[in-house]
């Protein structure tokens, strides 16, 4: 019992995918991947008026776009290797703060010369902000040490951007939302398992979910699958090279530092400490792996993220280390260099027809988090082309649902909406102030079977204890909540356990592994899950 | 680094306060040592079901752990029982149930309970508070799970539909339903179980419940509630609850804080605490005190301030991972907190832990080693000191949760660790 389709009532002249009942669907626009891309795209052809399908493997924003360090680029991480990068960084970092304040937190950035960078970079730095336009100011080290107290007291430079960070799950939910508005049907847990050819046009996909195959014939397939998007091609018999480059990040307790922190230098390892929500990310490596869904992470890769996070903030190694977890960027190279870095940043969108032979599919790979708008754009503004139409792209303009009064988010929002309830309703997960209430409506929301999916939709369990308090708890009210059997709860609650395990057991040490215990202690000791009845399936499956 | 003017030699100092750490001080303050115990935090026990599981699994489920613990020591040499006779066992057993004021602990270790937690698992406890006995599912026919509508900590729906499922698979039949009761909570949303625990010491209260629970209750129907039917006063709480509804009532152990556990550790710092034994909270040890090549004592760090504290033995009682008695470093290096004594855990090149949540990882079984009285010992299996010994989850070996072995263990180790002081003291 996956979630079902997300869709709702169509706004008024909004056109619908037609059919379901079938096993068919018929749409003017078919998406591939549900991650920021993806539902960037299904909200904008949906916007311009096309009938719309977004369908994902697992859950929205599962991919790489779950699974990074939160930060808003301003583009300055781009201004001297990649200027045309950090051009489109800083007009999208312009725009999403008009149209998804909601999903952002205006913290700032700063980059600071650390000992260990070229002093000269700084410069080099300025010149290509000016160039580039993005905003930059240098303050004294006093004064960013006033404003940031645990920075490396030894940084001899300082420069404010308009760095920012955002909430990846809430912004693609908020594209779901609005393009479900526009009459979107989006399909989380429905992968595709063949692409549908008609001579040499691509006439949809067959899809695999929850309740069977699903046949979708659309005039135009956008193949927006990121890292994934190489193996969607060959499905249509194109072959794109997109390179996975694993970044890993490591997490801390709590906010180490309340500006977007970056060395100004050219991009390496461990350059940037994000305070995103309650902890503060270090990120991140760049390595390439031959597979997005089977990569490694080493003791020695970890280590090298708390030496980095020590050079930004003496004591960083001292502070509690939540959990470490990777990403895959879909690195884009028709032929190229192999180093992962010298790879553009920048997007493409390949009209498979001037490239392969293959009508009406187009794929839309590259780029980075905080161009997804650009991105779609881009590739609906193509899929026109494919569909001899010309309709505006007005994503710019049309702030998502709950944005566009420049209200950003504050670390103290969620705590200010406790307090207004502290009487009245219980807190079920204490480390990210999870109400009750908002775990009803977002079980409700989902019709989730997966706590997973639950914690992205609201952080349940993503603080310091890992899910050691609230997982009980959620499990209990999520088996209340829907018609669950006792079996599935106890399932989905073991599976929240061992996925919580996967981020935490590479870097297991010091405080976190007293929590980790203590958990244990809760979850075998207390309350003996190890014996939970589950149907023989279920346990194979855990 | 002196001993702070005025302070007087110990003959003991016990550090930790959980099940282990007040064992041992207790059993020394009544034999009439001079005992300090210092503690960091007020001890894991108030944490703890309070039930003391000897040995549950082993690895299939025990039935008697008298019977079953023989072959686990000999497949499990260096595990803490390897110390612990079983005459040794039903000493400390019986000493425990004479120490508890409160209610009385029932039950020994030639056979287990099985007692339901509270997501409806039964699980196999062979010493416990007299109020959970009466859960026992195989004495059980049908049972009502009553669960407190503003007690977050308790899911009386998933616990019931787990009972009879495991009930089923067992081959019992046991009907069990949830009941969801709304006693008054004066508009609170989000009571916990030691506020609720002190709610049931209210009559009036108690009476509310009963009136709730008569009216949905159904023909020889049991009543498994939460662990949370009074603290000092829990026996009269639990005898009245049954009179009134004319029904018998059982507790379930929660999710820390757990009541039952706070009750254990009061009765237990009581006693040592009219047994004249002293008690230092919030002062952690940071190393051993040695003076001309002999351990006279432990070094304390209290805030900032550093002291030491001078006595004839020392019992090691901090814990395990779980109370910082062994810490980890990245990299799996180890080490024990107060004393630096030989740590045992994974090879060098072992992975500590494995990617399976339930899997056995190999740092789950880091800690000391002990000989026969709980001397730890070295790499080369000889003591490291005469007068240290060690007691509770500092001890390697164990899978305790796993196992369901935890107070055993500390219980049982405990009591010995003072056993062999006193035996030395003569």
């Amino acid at each position: 019992m996956t979630s079902a389709a997300i869709s709702s009532a169509s706004a008024a002249g909004q056109p619908a995918p037609a059919g379901r009942a079938d096993g068919r669907i018929d749409c003017d626009v078919l998406v591939i991947g549900g991650g920021s891309t993806g539902a960037g795209v299904a909200r904008d052809a949906a916007m311009r008026g096309f009938s719309t399908v977004l369908v994902e493997r697992a859950d929205m924003a599962t991919g790489t776009t779950g699974r990074f360090h939160g930060l808003l680029h301003s583009g300055g991480r781009y201004v001297v290797k990649d200027p045309k990068a950090a051009q489109e960084c800083i007009g999208e970092n312009i725009i999403l703060r008009r149209i998804a304040d909601d999903c952002i937190e205006d913290t700032g950035g700063l980059f600071v010369t650390t000992p260990i960078d070229d002093p000269g970079y700084a410069d080099r730095f300025i010149q290509g902000c000016k160039a580039t336009g993005i905003e930059v100011q240098e303050i004294g080290v006093a004064e960013a040490l006033r404003r940031e107290p645990r920075l490396n007291p030894r940084i001899s430079r300082a420069l404010v951007v308009p760095d920012a960070t955002v909430d990846a799950w809430k912004m693609v939910w908020s594209c779901v939302r609005s393009a479900t508005q526009y009459g979107a049907t989006v399909l989380p847990y429905h992968e595709v398992i063949s692409v549908i050819r008609d001579g040499s046009r691509v006439a949809g996909a067959v899809v695999r979910g929850p309740g069977g195959e699903l046949r979708i014939r659309a005039e135009v397939v956008i193949n927006a699958a990121g890292a994934w998007a190489g193996k969607i091609a060959a499905m249509a018999g194109c072959e794109v090279k997109v390179r996975p480059g694993k970044g890993i990040m490591v997490a801390t307790n709590h906010r180490l530092v309340n500006t977007v922190v970056n060395r100004c230098e050219m991009p390496a390892d461990g350059d940037i400490l994000v305070p995103i929500r309650t902890v503060s990310v270090i990120g991140t490596t760049d390595t390439l792996v031959d597979d997005p869904d089977d990569w490694p992470i080493s003791r020695q890769e970890i280590d090298e993220m708390l030496t980095a996070g020590e050079n930004l903030v003496p004591g960083f190694r001292e502070s509690r280390t939540l959990r470490v977890w990777g990403g895959v960027r879909p690195l884009f190279q028709d032929e190229g260099p192999a180093e992962t870095r010298d790879v553009t940043r920048a997007h493409a969108v390949l009209d498979h027809r001037a490239r392969d032979g293959v009508e009406a599919f187009l794929t839309i790979t590259g780029g980075k988090f905080c161009t997804y708008r650009l991105m779609a754009q881009d590739a609906v503004d193509a899929a026109c082309g494919v569909l001899g139409t010309s309709r505006p792209c007005r994503t710019a303009d049309e702030p998502l649902p709950d944005s566009g009064e420049q209200k950003f988010y504050r670390i103290g929002s969620r705590l200010a909406g406790r307090e207004r309830t502290l009487h009245d309703e219980q807190l079920i997960c204490e480390c990210e102030l999870v109400r009750r209430g908002a775990l009803e409506e977002a079980i409700a929301r989902r019709g989730a079977a997966s706590l997973d999916d639950i914690r992205r939709a609201l952080r349940l369990g993503m603080g310091p204890c890992q899910g050691g308090f609230c997982t009980y708890r959620a499990t209990g009210i999520l088996h209340q909540a829907t018609n669950l059997s006792a079996a599935e709860a106890n399932r989905a609650l073991l599976e929240f356990l061992q996925e919580r395990w996967k981020g935490l057991h590479p870097l297991l040490h010091g405080d976190q592994l007293r929590q980790a215990w203590l958990d244990d202690w809760i979850f075998q000791g207390v309350l003996d899950v190890e014996h939970l009845p589950l149907a023989e399936q279920e346990r194979a499956r855990v | 680094m002196t001993a702070q003017a005025g302070t007087r030699a110990a003959d003991a100092v016990v550090l930790g306060a959980g099940m282990a750490g007040l064992t041992a001080a207790v059993r020394l303050a009544e034999a009439g040592l001079r005992v300090v115990t210092v503690a960091k935090g007020l001890g894991s026990l108030r944490l703890a079901p309070a039930t003391i599981d000897i040995l549950g699994y082993g690895p299939g489920r025990v039935d008697s752990p008298a019977e079953a613990l023989p072959a686990f020591v000999a497949a499990h040499p260096h595990h803490p029982y390897a110390a612990v006779t079983p005459g040794a066992l039903a000493d400390s057993l019986r000493w425990l149930a004479g120490h508890v004021d409160a209610y009385a602990y029932v039950g020994d270790a030639s056979a287990n309970m099985l007692l339901p937690t509270a997501i409806g698992v039964p699980r196999p406890s062979a010493v416990v508070p007299e109020t959970m006995a009466g859960g026992d599912i195989r004495s059980l026919r049908c049972v009502a799970i009553a669960g407190l509508r503003a007690l977050k900590d308790f899911h009386p729906a998933l616990a019931a539909e787990n009972l009879r499922a495991a009930a089923a698979a067992g081959g019992l039949a046991l009907d069990a339903r949830p009941v969801l009761l709304s006693p008054p909570t004066d508009g609170e949303a989000d009571v916990g179980t030691l506020s609720f625990a002190r709610r049931f010491e209210d009559p009036g209260f108690r009476g509310a419940v009963a009136a709730e629970l008569r009216a949905a209750l159904r023909d020889e129907e049991a009543v498994g509630f939460p662990a949370v039917l009074g603290f000092d006063q829990v026996r009269s709480v639990w005898t009245e609850l049954q009179e009134a509804i004319g029904r018998p009532v059982f507790e379930i152990p929660t999710m820390p804080p757990s009541v039952p556990g706070m009750r254990l550790a009061r009765a237990l710092q009581e006693r040592l605490r009219r047994a004249g034994g002293r008690f230092v909270l919030g002062a952690q040890a940071v190393g051993p005190e040695i003076r001309d090549g002999r351990l006279a004592g432990v070094r304390i760090r209290a805030g900032t301030r550093e002291t030491v504290r001078l006595a004839r033995w020392i019992v090691l009682a901090t814990g395990g991972l779980a109370s910082g008695g062994i810490e980890v470093e990245l990299g799996g290096a180890a080490r024990e907190s107060a004393l630096g004594l030989p740590v045992f855990g994974p090879d060098p090149g072992e992975p500590a832990f494995l990617p399976g949540y339930l899997d056995e990882h190999p740092m789950g079984t880091i800690g000391l080693r002990v000989d026969a009285r709980l001397r730890p010992v070295g790499r080369d299996g000889e003591p490291v000191r005469q007068n240290v010994l060690a007691a509770g989850a500092v001890i390697g070996g164990a899978r305790p949760w796993r196992e369901k072995s935890g107070d055993g263990i500390s219980l049982s180790t405990g009591y010995l660790a003072a056993g062999t002081i006193l035996e030395d003291a003569g």
